[in-house]
């Protein structure tokens, strides 16, 4: 269990692992994800410290709710990212974020969010900045405030003065100029 | 097929990838996923992009993170059950105690405040109550002045009644003769009464009846009789009843005239020095 070092095991040793409750798997899925689930959480949060909080919260959460992942439905990623998308944009909504905040409104912390993700950009990401940025800007600011935001699609739409269908279209043509460009 | 396609360019995958339908949305999506594995595809598509996307921009946490997750949270109570049960009790038991610690911290902090409020009042009880007993002490000194003065105003009283009694008893009595005794030129408004017993000759002088003036230390009054014009010396007294009774006992004297009192040197003289003469009565 301790020649965990580099794990590579496959999802569904994982997913198995997990619902043994077994710590060394939880351990080697922390190793393998949490750094791209705390890049996931670090552009909704942008305070260090509560980052930390909610990157806790979110494998506490996959160690206790791991009955609840049904690989038929999905990659184990894609749940866990859900999981941290979801404890950020409580975070985010929650008294002790706008406490950290103290006397920013709601209003203003978007753009306080926006000002600070310039500086935390990850400088092995800057391909991807530059791919995003390369994006057609409609699609751009979409998938800004989808993606590194945590806004719902219908948040999206308010914010950009968009009805609720262009915004989806537009993700979804951002999602394929990203596949585009992984593939 | 034309429907899947519309279906998958509408966005409702990436909604369903990304968390942000309703369940029943998310419901039909996945029924759509069963029936088209064309809808199946695209949805792990998405995934992979938005995985891959996630870890080219994935940063690392800070180490303590993984620690905390491991050491502190209600994880570590399985894992350390899996490795080592010492190791749980362990920090179960540092936690307890500083929350203990903390607690008892703060139970100490409203006792000091307490304390200090409590000395506070005990203090100024104590100041009230001191305050209170300098004036109880004043009142104890007025009184026992008072009772002192009392005391003294009843023994003179009494001592002036004992003299009243026996003058009255001595008036009554046909043996004895009273005589007033009037101030002279050398001091005109002193004047005392001499008691003369014509049956035994005794002569008796009365402290009540006696307004003399204050002898010093270096003088007597000395009581003279007239006989056949001779100055008797009767004996001499002071201005004050040194044996504290009314009356004072002299010599006794046969056939006297008249009575008087001079103010002599202590212990008195033989003659009388006539111009100290203070008080003179003819019997």
């Amino acid at each position: 269990m301790s020649t965990l070092k580099k794990p590579n095991l496959t999802e569904s040793e994982l997913v198995f692992g997990l619902r043994q409750q077994n710590p060394a798997v939880l351990k080697a899925i922390y190793s393998m994800y949490s750094s791209s689930l705390y890049g996931v959480i670090s552009r909704i949060i942008v305070n260090p410290e509560l980052a930390e909080d909610v990157l806790q919260e979110t494998f506490v959460k996959i160690w206790q709710s791991s009955s609840n992942y049904d690989s038929g439905k999905g990659r184990l990623f894609t749940w866990m990212m859900n999981i941290a998308r979801n404890l950020s944009i409580d975070k985010l909504r929650s008294k002790d974020f706008k406490n950290s905040l103290k006397n920013q409104d709601i209003e203003n912390n978007v753009s306080f969010v926006e000002e600070q993700n310039k500086v935390t950009f990850n400088p092995d990401t800057l391909g991807i900045k530059q791919l995003v940025e390369n994006l057609k800007p409609d699609f751009q600011a979409v998938l800004d405030l989808v993606y590194y935001r945590g806004f719902t699609h219908v948040e999206a739409a308010e914010k950009l003065n968009l009805p609720l269908g262009t915004v989806k279209t537009r993700i979804h043509m951002a999602i394929i100029e990203l596949r585009r460009y992984f593939n | 097929m034309e429907n899947i396609k519309e279906y998958i360019e509408s966005g409702i995958l990436e909604q369903y990838v990304l968390g942000d339908l309703s369940l029943d949305e998310r419901m039909q999506v996945e029924e759509k996923a069963l029936l088209y594995p064309e809808i199946r595809e695209e949805i792990q598509a998405i995934e992979l992009a938005m995985e891959q996307y996630a870890m080219q921009n994935a940063i690392a946490p800070p180490t303590a993170v993984e620690r905390r997750l491991f050491e502190a949270s209600g994880l570590s109570h399985s894992i350390d059950l899996q490795n080592t049960d010492h190791k749980n009790t362990e920090t179960q038991i540092r936690k307890l105690n500083s929350d203990g610690n903390i607690t008892k911290i703060r139970i100490l902090r409203y006792a000091l405040v307490a304390c200090i409020a409590l000395l506070l009042v005990s203090g100024i009880a104590l100041m009230i109550t001191y305050n209170k007993l300098n004036e109880a002490h004043d009142q104890i000194a007025n009184l026992s002045l008072d009772k002192q003065k009392f005391a003294g105003l009843v023994s003179k009283l009494e001592y002036n009644n004992k003299g009243l009694e026996q003058t009255i008893a001595m008036s009554n009595s046909s043996d004895w003769t009273t005589v007033k005794l009037q101030g002279q030129s050398f001091s005109p408004d002193s004047k005392m009464l001499v008691y003369w017993n014509k049956q035994n000759k005794s002569v008796l002088i009365n402290y009540v009846a006696m307004n003399l003036p204050k002898t010093d230390d270096s003088h007597d009054y000395q009581l003279w009789a007239l006989v056949n014009s001779k100055p008797v010396s009767l004996g001499v007294f002071s201005s004050e009843d040194v044996n504290k009774s009314t009356f004072l006992e002299m010599h006794t004297v046969q056939g006297a005239q008249a009575f008087a009192v001079t103010l002599e040197k202590r212990g008195g003289s033989i003659n009388p020095t006539m111009e100290k003469m203070i008080v003179m009565g003819r019997v």
